[in-house]
C-alpha cells in the first residue's frame, strides 16, 4: 500500500513537471563537461581565399537547426556568408545553458554571435553572480532576437556590444488578413472542385490560433485582424473572428481539432502561429477542404493548395547583413534595435507560387487573381510609406477592437 | 445541434487514444508493475506509424513494425524492471525520454522538423456507416471515425472479459494484489508481469497511430502531448477497472472537447475546461485515498 502510494506521489510529481515541461524552452542542466556541448556543433570552413577576421556563430533555439524556419535559415545566411565572404561559422545547438554556450563561443574567439533561443538572462544581466556576458566580452557582437532585453527601465541600452532584432510581423501578417478576405470574397470564381468553402451568403469568418496569450503571439493576430478589416470596410461586409491564444507549441491534435471547430462554424481561413500545431491545423484544412495560414517559414508546400500563404520570418537576410556590416567596420555605429519591416523583406507572406497553382485556371480567376496581387502590392507599398499603420503590440502598441467595426470579435 | 454534435464528435475524437492507452496500461496496474512508460510508448506508436508509412505506403506494414517497435519498448521495460527488478518508475522515465529522443533524433537525420504523408486522404479512413449516420447526435457519435477509434470502444468490452472472465486476468490480478501467494500457487508470475506490460505496449501503439496516422495523417515531437500521463491518472481514478477506467478517460475527451468547442462563444474562457479533468481527478484521487484509510480497521500508521 504504501509502495503504492510512493508510487503514485512520484508519478503525480513527474506528470507535473514533464506537463509544464512540454510548451516552455528546454531547460537543461548543464553538464559538468563544458566541452561536451559543441559535439552538435558544426564548422564549415570556406575555402575561399579572402579569409576574413570575422568567426559568425548560430545558438539554435529548441527547435533545432533543421526545423525549415526561423534557425534554418539563420544558419544557411552563415553559409553564404562563409561561401561569399569567406567568413568562418559553427553552428551549435546548445544541450545546456545558453549562458554557457555563449561564453565558450565568445572565448573560443566567435565575433559574431547570433542567439537564436528566447533567453536573455545571461547575456544582458549576468546569472548566477557573474557578470553579463556581454560585459565579459565586449569585443564580441551578440545579436538577439524578437525582444529587446537589452534596455534599461529608462530605455537606455545597457550594452553597446547587442543587437536586438525585430520582425514587424503585424505588418505582414497586415497582408495575410487582406488576402484570406479577398480570397473567400472571391472563392467561387477562384477555387475549383478541390475545395469545400462555407459560401459567403451562409457565413463570413475567419479564425486565428495562437501558441500563448503574450505580445509576440498577439502581434500577429492583430495585424490580421486589421488587414481583415481593411478589406472588408472597403467591401462594406462583416467578418466573424474566432480566436484561440493557449494552442501550445506540441498539441497537434488538439489544434486540429480547434481548427475544426472554426471551420465547422462558417470560416474558410485559419491562421495559426503556435509552431508544430499548425502542422495540424493544416492537415485539418486538406481533410475539411479548406484553408490555411502557416507562420515562421514558406510552408506552403506542406498541404500544397489548402495552405494558402505563410507569414515569414527570415533569419538569413539578417545574418548576411549583420555579416556584411562587420566586415565593412561599420557595425559598431549601428542602432541597438534592428527593425526589419515588410519593406527590407526579412518579413513577409511567401510570393503565392503554390497557392496560385492550386487556383482554376479559367480566364476569370487568372484575371481576379492578378487583380488581388496587385492590390496586395499596392497595400505592402502604403505600409512601406507609411500610409497605413499597422498596431505592433510587441512595440507596447494597445489595440482596440472597436477600432475594427467590421470584424465581429467572438 | 451542431454545436452538440461537434462536441460530441470531438469527445470521441480525444477519448480514443487515451482509452487505448488506459485499457492497455491497466494490466500492468493490476499486476503491480506500475508502467508510467505510457507517453512514451504512444510518441512510438505515432512515430513509427507515420515514418513506416511514409516510406513504404503499405497500411499492413505499418501496422506491423509500429506494434512491433513499440513491443520492443515493452519488452525493454519489462526486462529491466521485472527481471532485473529496476526501479520501475525510473525505467519507465527513461523510456519516455528515449523515445522522444529516438524520434527527434530520426527527424534530424531525414533533415525535417516534422513528417507529413503527402497525397494521404484522411476522409478515405473515416468509416461512415450508412443508416446510422444520417440520425441526429447519436450519428455524430457512431459514424465517421476511423477504424481504431470504433476498435478502442471494443476494447473496453474485451478487456473487461480478459480482465474478469479468464484465467489469465485472474492470473494478473493474483500477481499483483499478492505476489507470494501467486507463487505458492505455482504461477510463474515474471510471465504475467510481462504479459502485462506487453498489452499496454500494444495498447500504446495503436493509440498512437490513431492519433498521429488515422486523424492528422503527420507527425510533429512531442504530440502526444502529455496523453499517456492523462491515461495513468484515468487508471488511478477507475483503480484498474476496465469500464470505470475508459469512464474518466472519456470525460478527459468531454472536457477536451469542450475546451474545443466553446472556444467559440467564451473566447479563452473555454480553456477552463483543459482544467477540469485534472481538477476532478485529483477530487476522486482525494476521496478514494480517505475513504481506504476510513476503512482500515487494523492499528498501524
Amino acid at each position: 500500500m504504501r509502495a503504492k502510494l510512493t508510487a503514485l506521489l512520484a508519478v503525480c510529481t513527474l506528470t507535473a513537471s514533464l506537463l509544464t515541461g512540454c510548451g516552455s524552452n528546454e531547460e537543461t542542466p548543464a553538464s559538468t563537461e563544458t566541452g561536451t556541448q559543441e559535439a552538435g556543433g558544426e564548422t564549415g570552413e570556406a575555402a575561399a581565399p579572402a579569409a576574413s577576421d570575422l568567426k559568425i556563430a548560430i545558438v539554435c533555439d529548441a527547435s533545432g537547426q533543421n526545423d525549415n524556419g526561423y534557425n534554418q535559415s539563420a544558419v544557411e545566411g552563415a553559409k553564404e556568408c562563409a561561401d561569399t565572404m569567406g567568413v568562418e561559422y559553427k553552428v551549435v545547438e546548445p544541450t545546456e545553458s545558453i549562458g554557457n554556450t555563449l561564453s565558450i563561443l565568445a572565448e573560443d574567439g566567435y565575433n559574431l554571435i547570433f542567439s537564436m533561443e528566447y533567453d536573455f538572462d545571461a547575456l544582458v544581466n549576468g546569472e548566477a553572480g557573474a557578470a553579463p556576458i556581454a560585459e565579459q566580452y565586449p569585443d564580441t557582437t551578440f545579436v538577439v532576437f524578437n525582444a529587446t532585453p537589452n534596455l534599461d527601465e529608462a530605455g537606455n541600452t545597457i550594452h553597446d556590444n547587442v543587437i536586438s532584432v525585430l520582425y514587424n510581423v503585424n505588418e505582414s501578417s497586415y497582408l495575410a488578413g487582406a488576402l484570406a478576405v479577398l480570397v473567400n470574397e472571391n472563392a467561387d470564381v477562384l477555387l475549383g472542385d478541390g475545395y469545400d468553402l462555407t459560401s459567403t451568403e451562409e457565413a463570413r469568418a475567419l479564425g486565428f490560433i495562437g501558441a500563448t496569450d503574450s505580445d509576440g503571439i498577439t502581434v500577429f493576430g492583430v495585424g490580421f485582424v486589421e488587414g481583415a478589416q481593411h478589406v472588408a470596410q472597403e467591401l462594406g461586409v462583416t467578418y466573424d473572428y474566432y480566436a484561440k491564444y493557449d494552442a501550445g507549441f506540441a498539441d497537434t491534435a488538439g489544434g486540429s481539432t480547434v481548427a475544426g471547430t472554426y471551420y465547422g462554424n462558417g470560416a474558410n481561413v485559419v491562421y495559426t502561429v503556435a509552431g508544430a500545431v499548425g502542422d495540424g491545423v493544416a492537415s485539418k484544412a486538406k481533410e475539411v477542404k479548406k484553408l490555411a495560414i502557416h507562420v515562421d517559414a514558406n510552408k506552403d508546400g506542406q498541404q500544397p493548395g489548402y495552405i494558402m500563404t505563410s507569414v515569414i520570418k527570415n533569419t538569413k537576410v539578417v545574418v548576411k547583413t549583420l555579416a556584411q556590416a562587420y566586415t565593412d567596420g561599420t557595425i559598431g555605429d549601428m542602432e541597438n534595435i534592428q527593425v526589419y519591416d515588410l519593406a527590407s523583406g526579412a518579413t513577409s507572406i511567401t510570393d503565392l507560387a503554390t497557392f496560385s497553382a492550386a487556383l482554376e485556371t479559367t480566364d476569370e480567376a487568372k484575371a481576379k487573381w492578378e487583380e488581388i496581387t496587385a492590390y496586395l502590392a499596392d497595400l505592402e507599398a502604403k505600409i512601406g510609406d507609411g500610409t497605413i499603420k499597422v498596431t505592433n503590440k510587441q512595440n507596447g502598441d494597445s489595440f482596440d477592437e472597436a477600432s475594427c467595426p467590421n470584424i465581429n470579435f467572438k | 445541434m451542431q454545436l452538440l454534435e461537434s462536441i460530441l464528435y470531438d469527445c470521441v475524437y480525444h477519448s480514443a487514444p487515451i482509452i487505448l492507452c488506459v485499457l492497455g496500461g491497466m494490466f500492468a496496474y493490476k499486476a503491480n508493475v506500475l508502467n508510467i512508460a505510457l507517453e512514451g510508448m504512444m510518441l512510438n506508436g505515432a512515430f513509427v506509424s507515420i515514418l513506416t508509412y511514409y516510406f513504404t505506403g503499405n497500411m499492413f506494414v505499418t501496422l506491423l513494425l509500429t506494434v512491433g517497435s513499440t513491443l520492443l519498448y515493452g519488452v525493454i521495460f519489462a526486462f529491466l524492471g521485472v527481471t532485473m527488478k529496476g526501479n520501475v518508475i525510473i525505467i519507465g522515465l527513461a523510456v519516455n525520454m528515449i523515445s522522444t529522443a529516438v524520434a527527434g533524433f530520426v527527424l534530424v537525420l531525414m533533415n525535417s522538423a516534422n513528417i507529413i504523408l503527402e497525397n494521404f486522404d484522411l476522409n478515405a479512413l473515416k468509416i461512415n456507416i450508412p443508416l446510422i449516420g444520417k440520425i441526429p447526435i447519436v450519428g455524430s457519435i457512431l459514424s465517421g471515425h476511423p477504424v481504431i477509434t470504433y476498435i478502442s470502444f471494443l476494447m473496453i468490452f474485451l478487456m473487461y472479459m480478459l480482465m474478469y472472465h479468464t484465467k489469465f486476468g485472474i492470473y494478473v490480478r493474483v500477481v499483483g494484489e499478492s505476489e507470494e501467494a501467486a507463487k505458492a500457487i505455482g504461477l510463474h508470475t515474471d510471465f504475467y508481469k510481462y504479459a502485462a506490460i506487453l498489452i499496454g505496449a500494444v495498447g500504446c501503439a495503436f493509440g498512437g497511430m490513431n492519433l498521429s496516422l488515422e486523424r492528422l495523417g503527420l507527425f510533429t515531437n512531442d504530440m502526444v502531448a502529455g496523453r499517456g500521463f492523462i491515461a495513468i491518472a484515468a487508471i488511478y481514478c477507475g483503480q484498474g477497472k476496465p469500464v470505470q477506467s475508459a469512464i474518466y478517460a472519456v470525460l478527459f475527451g468531454l472536457s477536451r472537447s469542450l475546451a474545443v468547442n466553446l472556444s467559440v462563444y467564451a473566447g479563452n474562457a473555454a480553456g477552463l475546461f483543459d482544467c477540469f479533468p485534472y481538477i476532478l481527478m485529483i477530487a476522486v484521487l482525494a476521496a478514494a485515498s480517505y475513504v481506504k484509510h476510513k476503512n482500515v480497521k487494523v492499528r498501524g500508521f
